[in-house]
């Protein structure tokens, strides 16, 4: 546990503080106030990347800190895509999960600014990450909806928008692009650094078995529909299990060495 | 239903099992590696076992491909499909057994992976493999120009306070830094490459020796608490040396790029010219030099990772199909169905793309 008191560290904290407060208000159904504190919160997270930005002047994607402080401001913006344009719910979780997303770089990661070592200088470094964090977004807010499916939730008590089974469909549809992106890009990465597009090390290996939960999804639910909703539910919750250890596990464990065990 | 109708469809039902049931495998078989870690994974993955499983999962795509016409009619699918087809038949044809088959069936005698050693100055084309096989020859050779290591400056002194905890400060010349009441002030006056003390008639001096062995030093003034002033040297952790006082330091250097400069020799003649660094690896004669390692004592020769070409072509060819196609079929589309039905209800829309299966196992398509 790491508290920051820093000017960074409090940017960090007031963006939390921003998102939890709006899901406090949404969950007493005060919609406006709700809606008020999310922005509030969205612009002190941008604020708060940016200042990263100016501090270590390159692009601030490097560690765990910087990821889960870009993944805490796109929370915002992905919500907002999703529910006008995608006509997926699940606003309120989207602020719990932008408090979520922000507490690890807030307490867990060292703010300690680095220089980049040589593998990591290349073009391909940003989209990479980029790309992932985006994915992740999507994916998380498809497990909120498998979970609401399995709690038996049907709407969201707006017309507009798509009952969980089909939300979660649409949501994976949305990521899935972008995590096969980010795979094949960390791939021809790899084979620029390293010399191989395929290493098997523990990261790479735990991204492709994210990815493949997800291929099993379409297939499986192209196989039954939503005969077995509650299982097509399970797979999209597998995925983010699988998400998450890619993300948390291999790079905290000691018992997976890997040739991404700098990007800790 | 026609028999040829129905056992078509039994077909498509075992094809479809066996892609589920592959997919599901592999994830378990990807979560095992990551316990194993990723030589032995990569031994594994190459068995005899798992060379049959690669085998298989290409023909149940190709399966796919010729039972379910939609695989083939929806250009974003097929994309799909057949990128991973591609994938997995390049990776194939690229491993040690697909390089094996090629020597067999065609006498392609080709180098799949090993490392070169070379010292500055010197021409090589030698490539060692695993332990305990001799070296092979390339056809043409590899001159080392110039090896050189570049460093973000400036570097940085690593403070191990008396507190038990550590700060880090920038080793600027000129720059004065404090670090609180019981260690005083440290002030930066000079940055050595080559450290080397000269002594004469009981003077000391330290002298920055352009022909001296590498030996990178700061000279610090610090500044005690009671006002005295001490002068000392601080180097990196390597040469063996740590200020100590009740607070102790060492000098850090991050090392931002390798460089290799780096010739090929055909005939005795230069015919490929490059500077290669990790992420720019040069390409020649089907193969890719990589810089891998490097001497870290003295910085005289480097250490390059070959690598050959075979089915690289594939596999990139097969991303790329695999990414247009997942685009295409699960963003485009949906996008071109809502503006379609927007169009036709000039209504906003609930595109329904959660409805668009109702199971192909129940609907039977
Ligand atoms: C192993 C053999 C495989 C078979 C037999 C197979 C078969 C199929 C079939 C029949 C469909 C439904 C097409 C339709 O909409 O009518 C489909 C969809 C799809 N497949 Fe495969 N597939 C295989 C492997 C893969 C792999 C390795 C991937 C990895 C990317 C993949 C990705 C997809 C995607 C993204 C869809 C579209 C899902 C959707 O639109 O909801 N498939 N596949």
């Amino acid at each position: 546990m790491e508290i920051k008191y820093t000017i960074q560290g409090l940017l960090i904290y007031a963006a939390m503080g921003a998102y939890l407060l709006a899901f406090v208000m949404s969950l007493l159904r005060h919609r406006k106030a709700g809606d008020i504190l999310y922005l509030l919160g969205f612009i002190i997270a941008v604020l708060a990347f940016g200042y990263r930005w100016y501090d270590v002047r390159h692009t601030p994607l490097q560690n765990l800190f910087e990821v889960f402080l870009c993944l805490g401001m796109i929370c915002y913006p992905a919500s907002f895509f999703c529910r006008r344009i995608l006509q997926v719910g699940g606003r309120c979780a989207d602020m719990l999960i932008g408090a979520i997303v922000l507490f690890p770089a807030g307490f867990i990661f060292s703010a300690q600014p680095q220089q980049l070592p040589p593998a990591l200088q290349s073009w391909l470094f940003v989209p990479h990450v980029a790309v992932y964090m985006l994915s992740y977004i999507f994916m998380a807010k498809a497990t909120f909806q498998a979970i609401s499916q399995l709690a038996g939730k049907s709407y969201d008590g707006d017309e507009k928008l798509l009952p969980p089974e089909q939300a979660t469909y649409r949501m994976i549809c949305a990521g899935f692009p972008l995590l096969t992106l980010g795979l094949v890009l960390g791939s021809w990465w790899g084979k620029l650094a390293w010399g191989d597009y395929w290493g098997w090390d523990p990261k790479e290996l735990w991204s492709l078995a994210s990815w493949l939960v997800y291929v099993g999804y379409f297939h499986f639910r192209y196989m039954f529909g939503k005969k077995h909703a509650r299982i097509n539910s399970a797979w999209a919750i597998a995925g983010i299990a699988a998400i998450l250890i890619t993300l948390l596990w291999a790079n905290l464990s000691r018992l997976f060495s890997g040739l991404h065990s700098y990007a800790t | 239903m026609g028999i040829k109708e129905s056992s078509k469809k039994k077909f498509r039902r075992v094809v479809m099992w066996s892609a589920l049931t592959l997919i599901i495998l592999l994830i378990f078989l990807s979560v095992y590696g990551a316990f194993l870690g990723a030589e032995r994974t990569q031994r594994l993955v190459n068995t005899l076992p798992l060379t049959v499983y690669w085998l298989s999962f290409v023909l149940i795509l190709i399966a796919g491909l010729v039972v379910f016409r939609r695989l083939v009619r929806v250009p974003s699918l097929l994309l799909i499909h057949a990128g991973c087809v591609l994938i997995l038949a390049g990776a194939m044809w690229g491993s040690d057994a697909g390089h094996k088959l090629q020597e067999q069936l065609f006498g392609i005698d080709k180098i799949r992976t090993g490392r070169m050693v070379i010292y500055e100055g010197h021409t090589e084309n030698h490539v060692l493999l695993e332990q305990g096989q001799t070296p092979k020859e390339l056809p043409f050779s590899i001159h080392l120009k110039d090896f050189r290591l570049e460093y973000y400056k400036p570097g940085s002194i690593l403070v191990y306070m008396p507190d038990d905890t550590t700060r880090r400060i920038p080793a600027e010349t000129g720059s004065e830094h404090n670090l609180g009441g019981e260690v005083g002030k440290v002030k930066i006056v000079r940055t050595f490459e080559r450290f080397r003390l000269n002594i004469e008639d009981d003077r000391r001096e330290a002298i920055d020796a352009p022909d001296g062995e590498l030996m990178p030093a700061l000279e610090v003034i610090i500044e005690k608490p009671d006002g005295s002033q001490l002068k000392r040297y601080v180097f990196e952790p390597s040469q063996g040396y740590m200020y100590k006082d009740n607070f102790q330091m060492s000098y850090l250097r991050m090392i931002s790029d390798y460089i290799s400069e780096l010739q090929i020799i055909e005939n005795d003649k230069v015919v490929a010219e490059k500077n290669i660094e990790v992420n720019h690896p040069l390409h020649y004669g089907g193969y890719h030099f990589y810089q891998h390692r490097y001497d870290a004592e003295a910085g005289q020769y480097t250490v390059l990772e070959v690598t050959s070409d075979t089915g690289l072509n594939l596999v990139y060819g097969g991303y790329l199909m695999l990414c247009i196609g997942v685009f295409w079929q699960l963003w485009l589309r949906h996008i071109f169905t809502g503006i379609k039905l927007k169009k036709l209800r000039n209504t906003p829309p609930p595109i329904n793309w959660g409805a668009k299966y109702s199971g192909f196992l129940l609907s039977q398509e």
